[in-house]
């Protein structure tokens, strides 16, 4: 599932476009983002606040089990390092 | 020496494709490409290279104007490397501007509970993406992707 801070809207918008039907969440508050500490402050446009990219694989007694958090915003975690992490738990 | 022995100034040239390389690079990161971690550093290593190869050469194009050619074309494309450096290095330095996260839930401990509007504007919990079945089985794990948003 996908978290940001853009409204039910915005990322309902964005599932329809790209054909995504996973589960996206708004957190235009930053409550969550807050929670976890990944606010990027007035990193978004026109000096807002954002998310920064991090990944989380929680398993399904809601344990960390594989983190990511980019140094550059224009590498994020691929797809096959997120299977491979996902093959970990059993 | 006659005009004719006036050779290429291949510095000028090899320092122009870097350029090149350099911007072209910068479309790595969006590849499925295994080590798209070292693409940032790669396009900022080409560009650099690029600027001292054209810088090398067009001193010996204006210092030793009887051996080498390359005023024009060295001068224009000197300016053009140093502003995609420049441009490069602004990128470069901004992209990574991301905050140190240090209180972000660390491997091993848990991930706290939240709730959240989803896009059909229900309220749902980590708890119950957790828990709830999907296809049958709950879940053995759930991926949490924090995005930057605005798309």
């Amino acid at each position: 599932m996908a978290i940001s801070v853009d409204t039910p809207e915005v990322s309902a918008r964005l599932c329809r476009k790209a054909g995504l039907t996973y589960t996206f969440l708004s957190d235009p508050k930053e409550d969550v983002l807050r929670q976890y500490d990944l606010v990027h402050a007035k990193g978004g446009p026109g000096g807002t606040d954002i998310s920064r990219p991090a990944e989380f694989l929680v398993d399904s007694t809601g344990t960390v089990r594989w983190v990511n958090f980019t140094e550059d915003i224009r590498v994020r975690a691929r797809a096959d390092e997120m299977l491979a992490a996902a093959r970990e738990i059993r | 020496m006659s005009p004719q022995n006036i050779r290429r100034n291949k510095l000028i040239w090899i320092g122009l494709l870097l350029t090149i390389a350099a911007v072209l690079s910068q479309g790595l990161y969006f590849t499925r490409l295994p080590g798209q971690h070292v693409f940032p550093w790669l396009n900022l290593a080409l560009a650099i290279v690029a600027v001292i190869l054209l810088t090398i050469g067009l001193l010996r194009a204006f210092r030793q104007p009887d051996l080498y050619r390359g005023k024009i074309s060295g001068s224009i494309s000197t300016l053009l490397a140093v502003v995609i450096l420049i441009f490069t290095v602004t990128m470069f330095v901004d992209v990574r501007k991301v905050p140190a996260s240090a209180g972000a839930p660390k491997v091993g401990q848990k991930a706290p509970d939240f709730m959240l509007s989803d896009i059909h504007g229900q309220n749902v919990s980590l708890s119950q993406l957790l828990s709830s079945p999907e296809g049958g089985a709950p879940p053995k794990a759930t991926l949490l992707v924090f995005y930057r948003g605005y798309w």
